[in-house]
């Protein structure tokens, strides 16, 4: 109850937050809450299933590109982008949950550097479909409309933000009601042990692809906001360094819970905007936090909070 | 058509150039307790695991409930009715002691998993009542005010019943018991007896009991196999067995002069 009156409360608040400050805050926001929807979408498959992945990026990128590409050849709107950009990323989820499989803990995690790289390579040098390194860019969207009828200009800056608060609250409840559903026991029951997931009737096969396209999808539907919102792609914001940042935020917030992750992209989107000239060093600060946080506080944040709740 | 709730025929697994099991062929009985024993290293637990499908067998074929189940993978054979404990304690240490038991009854659910992230009634009935029969068998082992605590919370001999009441859980027509009085204290034991009598005679559960403590062995068996270096050596009554020239003398037999010598 009292969770659900803080998350309105937040919620509210985010939605007045462009009148109360400036653009440039509003633009810090919404990029605060991609992060939000790729570190929430992250913990599924690597802190509730326990699998390793950097591949976050490639999902994000692949979310992003089917936008902007079915834009460019297809004239289609956000509406259609949305659902395709999270079943594009939730197929290549699938496809990248097939080694997961068979492997496990640096094992995999190699393979999903190795994925994350392919994605990268192919939507950089491919330059006659995906531009290459400049990118593409979507041109402005007008009117939004349903059923003939104008709902709201999309394109100012505040209503790209409202759009992209509104995918966030869809996608955390979606994950939400994932984690808390018999699949979310099940993902926790694979983490824990695998075997005795099997032992007990789990189709192992089943929880591990499930989470790893789950966790795509989310982070394609944030690729497919993030293109609409910035007007364009380029293949440099879905390299590894945005996947190691995720797994940065995942780990540092509390891996395993629902709040962690969340603590963790507002804290590490918002600390680039504070070290002001120092802001190119901000993967260096990234990595000495992962390592405190890794050898302090394995649980990360969340978990130190309810450390402390239990001891009390 | 059969009376064997389990067939094993001509089981055989290696690992490398090691042979764990060799030509092994037991049968369960329905309502029968099967006791598998044997020194160690004799290949019991080989056995449990290529029984309960952790491991292939590179020949011979396993029958349940006269179906061959030899291609199924474990998390099939538990669907099926195959309930297992472990030699060293298994159990899902995030989670609560109530939920360890719910997710055993996982696949007996009807619901449909898009049901259950919906929050449909159709799930969120089912997973009432699996939580209220979880209650019921946690009383049935005086756990219930640990429900809610992490199994952590519990001592080695609770925990123990929580694997078994687990596999209650999960509706078996056989519970194979890895080892179950390893670790426990004499009147534990006593307390195991009969627990395992019990699952045999008001659940109608056939066991087969993989045993160290041979007084577990004599008390509760109709049936017991007897395994060394991964073949079976001897089989018949409790009391027969240990009179088995062959089997005395795998236990303590010939090997501890050789060893001497060396």
């Amino acid at each position: 109850m009292k969770s659900l009156l803080v998350s309105l409360g937040t919620t509210v608040l985010l939605v007045l937050a462009p009148f109360l400050v400036g653009g440039y805050e509003t633009n810090v926001l919404m990029i605060i809450l991609f992060f939000v929807i790729l570190a929430v979408g992250l913990d599924l498959v690597s802190g509730y299933c326990g699998q390793f992945s950097f591949a976050t990026g490639s999902f994000y990128g692949l979310g992003a590109y089917t936008a902007a590409i079915m834009s460019r050849d297809l004239g289609t709107s956000i509406w259609i982008h949305l659902p395709a950009g999270a079943l594009v990323a939730g197929l290549f989820g699938l496809l990248l949950g097939m080694p997961a499989l068979r492997l496990k803990g640096h094992f995999l995690a190699i393979v999903t550097i190795a994925f994350q790289t392919i994605v990268y390579l192919v939507i950089s040098q491919w330059t006659s479909f995906t531009g290459g390194q400049v990118g593409l860019t979507l041109s402005n969207p007008g009117p939004v409309r349903l059923f003939g009828m104008t709902l709201f200009e999309l394109g100012s800056l505040r209503s790209y933000y409202w759009l992209t608060l509104a995918m966030t609250v869809i996608c955390l409840t979606v994950a939400w009601r994932l984690v808390h559903s018999r699949l979310g026991r099940e993902w926790i029951a694979i983490r824990d042990d695998e075997t005795l997931a099997a032992a007990v009737g789990i189709n192992t096969t089943r929880g591990k692809l499930t989470a790893f396209i789950a966790s795509a999808a989310l982070a394609g539907v944030a690729g497919v906001i993030t293109a609409h919102a910035l007007r364009g792609v380029t293949p440099n914001d879905f390299m590894i360094w945005t996947s190691a940042t995720v797994v940065a935020m995942v780990v540092i917030g509390g891996r395993g819970t629902f709040i962690g992750p969340i603590i963790g992209a507002v804290l590490l989107a918002t600390l680039p905007e504070l070290l002001g000239r120092f802001a190119e060093y901000k993967l260096l600060i990234y990595g000495m936090l992962l390592v405190i946080a890794v050898t302090l506080f394995p649980d990360g944040l969340a978990g130190l909070w309810q450390a402390r709740r239990v001891t009390r | 058509m059969s009376a064997s709730i389990l067939e094993a025929k001509g089981i055989s697994r290696r690992f490398g150039g090691v042979v764990a099991v060799a030509e092994v062929s037991l049968s369960v009985g329905k309502g029968q307790i099967v006791g598998l024993i044997g020194p160690n290293g004799s290949g019991k637990s080989t056995m449990v695991n290529l029984v309960t499908g952790e491991l292939a067998p590179d020949s011979g074929s396993f029958l349940f409930n006269g179906s061959d189940i030899t291609a199924e993978p474990s998390y099939r054979r538990a669907r099926l009715g195959m309930a297992r404990s472990f030699q060293l304690l298994r159990l899902f240490h995030s989670l609560s002691v109530e939920e360890n038991l719910l997710l055993a009854n996982y696949m007996r659910m009807s619901s449909s998993l898009a049901a259950s992230i919906l929050g449909r009634r159709s799930a969120t009935g089912e997973e009432f009542r699996a939580r209220q029969r979880a209650r019921e068998l946690l009383a049935w082992f005086d756990l219930q005010a640990f429900a809610d605590r992490p199994v952590s919370a519990l001592s080695i001999g609770q925990q123990r019943m929580v694997e078994i009441a687990r596999g209650l859980m999960s509706e078996p027509a056989l519970f194979v018991l890895d080892e179950p009085a390893a670790g426990l204290s004499p009147p534990n034991v006593d307390r195991l007896i009969q627990l395992v009598r019990r699952l045999r005679d008001e659940f109608g559960i056939s066991i087969l009991l993989v045993e160290h403590v041979m007084r577990v062995v004599q008390d509760l068996c109709d049936h017991v196999v007897v395994l060394d270096s991964g073949r079976k050596i001897a089989e018949g009554t409790p009391d027969t067995v240990v009179k088995d020239s062959v089997v005395v003398e795998a236990y303590i037999g010939t090997g501890w002069r050789r060893r001497a010598k060396a």
